[in-house]
């Protein structure tokens, strides 16, 4: 246990711990831009910087371990600091919200009452393309905080996006200025998932832009492997199709990371070639559509015909590890239950 | 880790392997091609596929002629160890070497690092299980496990990465043959019983039929009516044709699922529209035993009904008597009640977030470590069983002299009938393609792209080259995602004589090239 004095008052940190996460424990929130828990501590962007006694120059909340005895001010001279930088932000901040994420420098602009004072002359950048068809970046409304890149090296581990450019040329790109494509890129979204401002952002098949405050966030469980991540379906309540999956740094198992199945593997559940209807095979060999009632009747007699001809053990199940498990539970009631069978099994029995 | 592709397979659970060897952990990789981890791996064993008994058994030899093993642990907590002692004092890492392509010194190394370590963890899926040898490997994994103590506590153990988001709650929720919910097994009376007393009418008692017997059951006429749900084994099962051609033999077949599949189209009689994750409620397990909430977002497209609704019609249907289910919670209740390791999970404690079983009540955490603080088995002891090798059933030869392998991409799900249709996923991974080494495409006349036929005693199929040197000369490796070039076509289905997985990892083929 670390004791240290903060705007004042006595306070405690565990050691080693950053500033940034002492302070909030008691009640202190320092605002941040280019921090991100998922990440190593950096200190980039200074917005974060507070007054230490004794050290020459203000500094880095998220970069620095509270010291015992350390005696730290939050709201001293850093806070008209804090408002310059983020009116400086906004000078080049030419695109507040290209794909419809959270904007944290916006939102941190109104807490802070910080307006642009002007709109730097250059500040226009080259726009960026990419041909594929799920991840765009914006330029003008990136602020050059690096926690996309760093997500990539230390997170995924990959060398896919790059910052290059200096000064006014500066940009994010995936390395040595191919398509997401062509590099390493595995398309988990990571990197836009961290992105402060929205600059990294999904592109849409459908319904694009929608501001993801107006979506519906429905909590559940990703479909396609064993991890089991937490995700949330964005919603869009007008259309109710899934626009997009978001996930929570808080969330047990996967801590707000997914891979590319669980962020953009979802437009199957509106395919145009769901089955919408029962299907019923006809005298003439085609499947047919038919009411609900007229297939389960068919379906309940086909059964029911097998079993007076040869039997209960002549019915056999496939259950799937894509269903839930209340639903595999009822399949195996019905299997012995309602049949009088033990063959329930599956394709994906290892 | 061995026999798994993490970063494809199961790629959030990767960043953890990732962040963990930033930290100074080590990693060693055994699997038989040059896989993404391999890459931040301090060493890796490249084994011939099919021979990891082999290479498990001389590292067991190593630990013991060294005198690395647990002496307290396997003394307290563990019976049989004599047996295994036996058979792989046998089993020198120089023979190994012979067999599996890995140096001697290589094991050794491995085998001291293990035992040596305190949190030393094993992880594995499907390229050690899909052997016809697959439990074999399983149990020599177990035994390395038991030798040096590595259980029951955090960073050890043994742990399967499931496949398939609910491949774990699958089997617990009762889908076997030979267990009801909740691993009871169905030869026991009064477990039977039991269920009886709650569902209204007799379990039946006699055994049914595992997957691979309903497939060989389809031939001999023993399988007269399928009922499919969710399941494309047309595509997912080995040796396709075969299945086909049983499927033909059918007297009824119902297929209950999102798309029409090869399956349905070619031989249901009736096929129900059913629905995605995001309509319904209801429970997925994860890998690590954790029962996560499954929570409706849209409603089902059309006509198309929730799979538990469909079920439970078809209850009716067939003039069972069924309490009304109201909901997916109503089930899971019931589900619960007569599964003792479930017995403490509700939906109201799943609302916040997952609980690992065995969770007995509700005071109950649930369960991080299953072998905590000793062997789960009712005598407390883990059991030691001796492995001896058994080559792979078929051999390459010079009709058929290269060894297929198959398995999964980061970029599709299975039979891929959901992934398939994702236009921005596509765009990375469309044309069906081989792994194959720069030498045998060479010998082959092969460049990057081309199209070539493989072709094995079974079946053949069109797919595109990708070469590289994740793959050694002799090994050529697919994916099974391909509808169009299903690699089950080649595949061939004698499986493992105890739970019928079918030997999906190891085949003989030649590869051709296709004239342009
Ligand atoms: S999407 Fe994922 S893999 Fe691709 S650049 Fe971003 S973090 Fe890296
Ligand atoms: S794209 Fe986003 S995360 Fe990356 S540097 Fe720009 S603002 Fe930061
Ligand atoms: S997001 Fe990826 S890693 Fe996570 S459960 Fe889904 S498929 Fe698995
Ligand atoms: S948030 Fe601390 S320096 Fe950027």
């Amino acid at each position: 246990m670390v004791e240290f004095t903060l705007d004042g008052r006595p306070a405690t940190a565990s050691e080693g711990e950053l500033l940034v996460h002492a302070a909030a424990r008691q009640g202190v929130f320092i605002p941040t831009l280019c921090h991100d828990d998922k990440l190593e501590p950096y200190g980039g962007c200074r917005m974060c910087v507070v007054d230490v006694e004794g050290a020459p120059r203000p500094m880095p909340a998220c970069a620095t371990r509270v010291a015992p005895g350390m005696v730290v001010s939050t709201n001293g001279s850093t806070t008209d600091f804090r408002r310059t930088l983020t009116e400086m932000l906004l000078t080049e901040h030419l695109d507040p919200n290209p794909g419809g994420r959270p904007n944290e420098l916006t939102d941190l602009a109104q807490e802070l009452g910080a307006e642009a004072p002007f709109i730097l002359p250059d500040a226009k950048r080259e726009p960026y393309e990419d041909r594929n068809k799920l991840m765009g970046y914006e330029p003008d409304s990136c602020i050059l905080c690096n926690r996309c890149v760093r997500y990539t090296q230390e997170v995924m581990q990959c060398s896919a996006l790059s910052l290059e450019g200096r000064g006014g040329e500066a940009r994010i790109v995936p390395t040595w200025g191919k398509s997401w494509l062509d590099t390493e890129c595995e398309l988990c979204g990571g990197c836009l998932s961290v992105c402060p401002t929205g600059a990294l952002h999904e592109k849409f098949l459908t319904g694009a832009d929608v501001e993801e405050s107006a979506l519906t966030k429905v909590k559940t469980t990703c479909t396609f492997c064993g991890v089991g991540c937490q995700l949330d379906l964005n919603v869009d309540p007008a259309t109710d199709r899934i626009v997009k999956v978001t996930s929570e740094p808080h969330y047990v198992s996967n801590e707000g990371n997914l891979c590319v199945k669980g962020r953009f593997s979802f437009n199957f559940v509106h395919h145009p070639d769901r089955l919408t209807e029962p299907l019923v095979r006809g005298e003439d060999g085609e499947l047919h559509p038919a009411t609900w009632e007229q297939a389960l009747q068919v379906a309940a007699d086909g059964i029911k015909g097998v079993i007076a001809r040869h039997g209960t053990q002549a019915v056999g199940f496939l259950a799937s590890a894509r269903l839930t498990n209340e639903e595999n539970y009822l399949i195996q009631k019905l299997a012995r239950n309602g049949v009088g069978t033990n063959s329930v099994h599956s394709c994906e029995a290892t | 880790m061995i026999g798994s592709n993490t970063t494809e397979a199961h790629p959030v659970l990767a960043l953890r392997i990732k962040k963990a060897v930033r930290n100074g952990a080590t990693l060693v990789v055994a699997d038989p091609r040059k896989i993404w981890l391999t890459k931040l791996a301090k060493r890796h064993l490249q084994l011939r596929p099919g021979t990891d008994v082999w290479l498990l058994n001389a590292m067991m030899h190593t630990i013991l002629t060294e005198g690395l093993q647990d002496e307290d642990f396997i003394r307290d907590h563990t019976e049989d160890f004599d047996a295994v002692r036996e058979v792989v004092m046998r089993y020198t890492p120089e023979e190994a070497e012979k067999v599996t392509g890995v140096p001697a010194e290589a094991i050794r190394a491995t085998a001291r690092e293990y035992a040596s370590e305190r949190h030393a963890g094993i992880f594995y899926t499907l390229g050690i299980t899909e052997h016809a040898c697959g439990v074999d490997n399983i149990w020599s994994l177990a035994n390395l496990v038991l030798m040096t103590g590595h259980l029951g506590y955090e960073s050890t153990g043994l742990n399967a990465l499931r496949g398939q988001n609910n491949v774990q709650g699958l089997n617990d929720s009762g889908a076997n043959p030979t267990y009801l919910p909740g691993y009871q097994s169905v030869d026991d009376p009064e477990i039977r019983a039991k269920f009886a007393s709650v569902w209204g009418g007799e379990v039946p008692a006699t055994p049914g039929y595992r997957l691979d017997q309903m497939i060989s059951g389809l031939h001999d006429g023993r399988i007269k009516a399928l009922y499919l749900i969710g399941e494309n084994p047309a595509q997912t099962e080995p040796n396709v044709h075969h299945v086909e051609e049983g499927l033909g033999n059918l007297e009824f077949l119902i297929s209950q699922d999102l798309f029409l599949n090869e399956t349905s189209r070619d031989h249901a009689n009736v096929v129900f529209p059913a629905s995605s994750f995001a309509e319904k409620d209801g429970t997925f397990t994860n890998t690590e035993r954790r029962v996560n909430l499954v929570r409706t977002a849209v409603p089902p497209p059309g006509n198309a009904r929730v799979d538990r609704e469909i079920v439970i019609a078809m209850a009716k249907a067939l003039g069972a008597d069924w309490p009304e289910y109201p909901d997916a919670e109503s089930v899971w209740n019931e589900l619960a009640g007569l599964a003792p390791n479930w017995a403490g999970i509700t939906y109201a404690r799943l609302e916040q977030e997952g609980i690992q079983w065995p969770c007995v009540d509700s005071d109950d955490p649930g369960t991080p470590f299953l072998h905590a603080p000793r062997p789960a088995r009712p005598n407390g002891r883990g059991k030691f069983f001796p492995v001896e090798w058994q080559p792979p059933i078929e051999q390459p030869d010079s009709e058929y002299p290269l060894v297929l392998s198959t398995g999964r991409t980061l970029y599709h799900y299975n039979s891929a009938t959901m992934t398939m249709r994702e236009a921005g996923i596509l765009d990375k991974q469309e044309d069906p393609f081989f792994e194959i080494s720069p030498e045998d495409a060479s010998n082959l006349g092969l460049a990057d792209g081309d199209w070539a036929r493989l072709v094995s005693r079974r079946g053949e199929l069109e797919a595109r080259a990708q070469i590289g040197d994740r793959v050694y000369p002799g090994l050529v490796w697919m994916a099974l995602h391909f509808a169009q070039a299903r690699v089950n076509w080649l595949t061939h289905d004698v499986g493992d004589p105890l739970i019928g997985t079918p030997e999906y990892k190891v085949s003989a083929v030649r590869v051709e090239r296709v004239p342009a």
